[in-house]
């Protein structure tokens, strides 16, 4: 420890006017609005949001931190959150993976905040996870994603593949009367994961998989895989195709002369944006399964669609993932608002679990076990419009289940088990598997 | 039926050489000819997609947009070359370095400009649909159309490189740059101009390519790779290597792809490549300097 003399002080106060006479210019505006960052600290709430607004992710990441903003902006406008406005700290982690990682330390320790909303790519949740394990912070992530995870610090707004697929494949069989399978999708964990569930309800609903294929990530040209599809005898393709994949596979197909009605591509991934990117004309009668539509008939649904185009343009389109953005931002203020705190432990324990929000896609409800959240199940034919018509939707809720029974019979994810419980009441540096997971 | 789609199969390969010569073709001027490396190629590409995209909003098609992509990206080049490039020639590494961070900077600019959504760029409609050549599945008119853009640049190439003036001087500059120089050959502007028609036979690239890819900031990085990897099996500073590695990468990832799958056949085209590079270290059509 030194102890600060007045000479030793006076001495620093020169130093730092010498530092702060060379920062001025490029350094002072930054000083300047830390200042008021730090007047401002004592009656806002921070919460971090961490979204690549730049490299390759950025297309999709832009929008949900536009619609986590929005989300913020309207819960300030009707008073903030007890008594306090909600403060965004935006981090820009670049698409990379490893940026993700520093981005989350520095909002956790620097910024302290109360929670990260954040992450699009399960490679930027896995990177992050340890961190929020470590420092014991609150992570709410919107993706849908393969699940077979489910971490303490960490609340899945996101479709896991039950809500998505276990509905979706049957419908398949048996209204659209398709049995041969086709399975396309990019090559890395989340098509793969995807698939062995697809695969396991075609065992199960009497379908068939006549292929399965993968495409390394970033390749467009699909004329062989059309031709394979072709000739293989398939009557619809499921596909798990990723990005501006998406984009190149539906062109490629209708250019091929293959249309919906020959042969439908079923997929739990191509939103509103990608069928904009490619043209209406290149879409139609395709089908994808997804809780959210721009088109989804709700009050809420067409007032968040009016709120968003009202604050970013009468272009803009709505997709799932953005709604689910959306709404994990509600939760976390009712959570602080129930708890009136803003502590970890009390939103992770209390606050987040069991919370409802009225969203644009129904009511939706994070579990009280499993930390992922109970959504609507909808599956959309896309039309002339680039929009979906909505031509099933499920009677109630769906309940998320990190462990699909049917592959994983012995697993599941259970936060209120005394055993999970007495585990994750030791500290971080004694027991580091934060995870709810046990074996039944 | 087996038939059928082995036929079918060999005539998409055609396209994909067609693909890999329309994009490969700006890089091999301006790799093998300039001697740059442009890290910058696949942007070149991009802005010339997104020129397509600006083009057909205006209610152009692609046969206006592949003239004024050639326009719009070739004074884009003219002004990378004179702001950068010629102040570096002569420092390989330093081009490398510099033209990756114009590719960055014409990735960032062009998000600034069309925000960071993926853009739709269409078919002009004569091209739509295709051909029943034999099978099932009719071989699309786009394609084809693709094929002779390729015969046809190639063609524009060959005139320009071996039946003009310029194309002299540049063959000259290429075998001997001081010796050209000392002949009174103005090197300096044999540089600009290469560099501006290969910049252009990019944005040519991205126009095209445009309707049957997605068109993203993000889009020329798989291009890029796809042209070096030309160029380095077909051989630099010879437009018959860009024939070659075409033809030999094209057909050989599209069979592969068809017996195996698409992640085996890329990986055996790469071990291909590095086995013919091990054997000819200047790919096929090398060009070996003058001893």
């Amino acid at each position: 420890m030194s102890r600060i003399t007045r000479r030793s002080f006076l001495k620093k106060c020169g130093k730092a006017a010498r530092a702060g006479a060379l920062l001025v210019g490029a350094g002072a505006p930054y000083v300047f609005s830390r200042n008021i960052v730090k007047a401002a600290e004592s009656d806002t709430i921070k919460v971090g949001i961490l979204h690549s607004l730049s490299g390759t992710i950025a297309i999709i990441e832009t929008s949900l931190h536009n619609a986590e903003l929005l989300a913020i902006e309207e819960i300030n406008a009707k008073g903030g959150v007890l008594g306090k406005k909600l403060q965004p700290v935006v981090e820009d982690p670049q698409s990379m993976v490893q940026v993700f990682a520093e981005k989350a330390k520095k909002l956790l320790l620097e910024d302290k905040v109360v929670a990260v909303l954040g992450c699009y790519t399960s490679a930027s949740r896995q990177s992050v996870l340890p961190v929020f394990e470590q420092y014991n912070g609150v992570l709410l992530y919107p993706t849908l994603y393969e699940a077979q995870e489910c971490s303490k610090n960490c609340f899945y707004t996101g479709a896991v593949p039950n809500q998505q697929l276990d509905d979706f494949v049957p419908w398949i069989i048996n209204t659209l009367g398709r049995k041969k399978f086709y399975l396309i999708g990019a090559n890395y964990i989340y098509p793969k994961e995807t698939n062995r569930e697809v695969k396991a309800l075609l065992r199960k609903h009497g379908g068939q998989v006549v292929a399965e294929e993968y495409s390394p990530l970033g390749a467009t040209e699909f004329s062989t895989n059309i031709n394979k599809i072709a000739s293989s005898g398939c009557d619809v393709v499921f596909s798990d195709l990723v990005g501006d994949q998406i984009v190149a596979f539906y062109k490629q197909f209708k250019e091929f002369g293959i249309t919906a009605k020959d042969i439908p591509i079923c997929t739990p991934i191509t939103t509103e944006q990608e069928i904009a990117a490619m043209g209406p004309e290149n879409a139609v009668g395709h089908y994808t399964s997804f809780n959210y539509f721009q088109s989804v008939k709700t009050p809420q649904n067409q007032s968040f669609v009016e709120r968003y185009k009202a604050r970013y343009g009468k272009n803009a389109v709505t997709n799932a993932v953005m709604e689910a953005a959306y709404f994990e931002t509600y939760f976390l203020a009712q959570a602080i608002a129930k708890v009136k705190s803003t502590d970890p432990d009390a939103l992770i324990y209390e606050g987040l679990p069991g919370q409802e929000f009225l969203a644009p896609q129904g009511k939706v409800k994070i579990d009280e076990k499993n930390h992922h959240t109970w959504l609507w199940a909808r599956i959309g034919r896309a039309n002339e419009q680039g929009q979906f018509d909505i031509v099933w939707k499920s009677d109630n809720w769906i309940r998320p289940q990190p462990w699909v029974p049917y592959l994983y019979p012995d697993k599941a994810c259970d936060f209120t088990d005394p055993r999970v419980q007495s585990r994750l009441k030791k500290p971080w540096s004694e027991e580091k598997n934060r995870s709810g997971t046990i074996n039944l | 039926m087996v038939m059928q789609s082995i036929i079918t199969q060999l005539l998409n390969g055609f396209s994909v050489v067609a693909i890999l010569v329309i994009a490969a073709l700006g890089l091999a001027i301006i790799f093998g000819v300039a001697g740059v490396i442009n890290m910058a190629h696949g942007e070149l590409i991009m802005v010339g997609a997104y020129t397509a995209a600006v083009v057909g909003k205006a209610g152009g098609n692609t046969f206006i947009a592949m003239p004024v992509a050639f326009i719009v990206v070739g004074l884009l080049g003219l002004a990378i070359e004179r702001g950068i490039i010629q102040w570096i020639y002569d420092r390989p590494l330093e081009t490398l370095l510099a033209t990756w961070g114009v590719g960055i900077i014409l990735q960032t600019v062009i998000k600034l400009i069309f925000g960071p959504e993926l853009y739709y760029v269409g078919a002009p409609k004569i091209l739509r649909g295709g051909f029943h050549l034999i099978g099932r599945l009719p071989f699309p008119w786009y394609r084809l159309f693709l094929i002779v853009v390729a015969a046809c640049l190639m063609a524009l190439v060959f005139v320009v490189i071996f039946k003009t003036n310029l194309g002299l001087k540049v063959r000259a500059v290429r075998r001997n740059r001081a010796i050209s120089g000392c002949l009174g050959i103005d090197t300096a502007r044999v540089d600009m101009l290469i560099f501006c028609f290969g910049s252009g036979l990019a944005g040519v690239a991205g126009a095209v390519l445009a309707p049957i890819k997605s068109v993203s900031t993000t889009m020329g990085f798989p291009y890029a790779v796809d042209s070096y990897m030309v160029l380095v099996l077909g051989g630099v500073g010879n437009l018959w290597g860009v024939v070659a590695g075409s033809g030999l990468i094209g057909e050989a990832e599209t069979i592969l792809s068809f017996i195996f799958n698409n992640v085996i056949g890329r990986l055996l085209v790469f071990l291909f490549i590095v086995v013919i590079i091990r054997i000819v270290p200047r790919g096929i059509f090398g060009y070996s300097e003058r001893q």
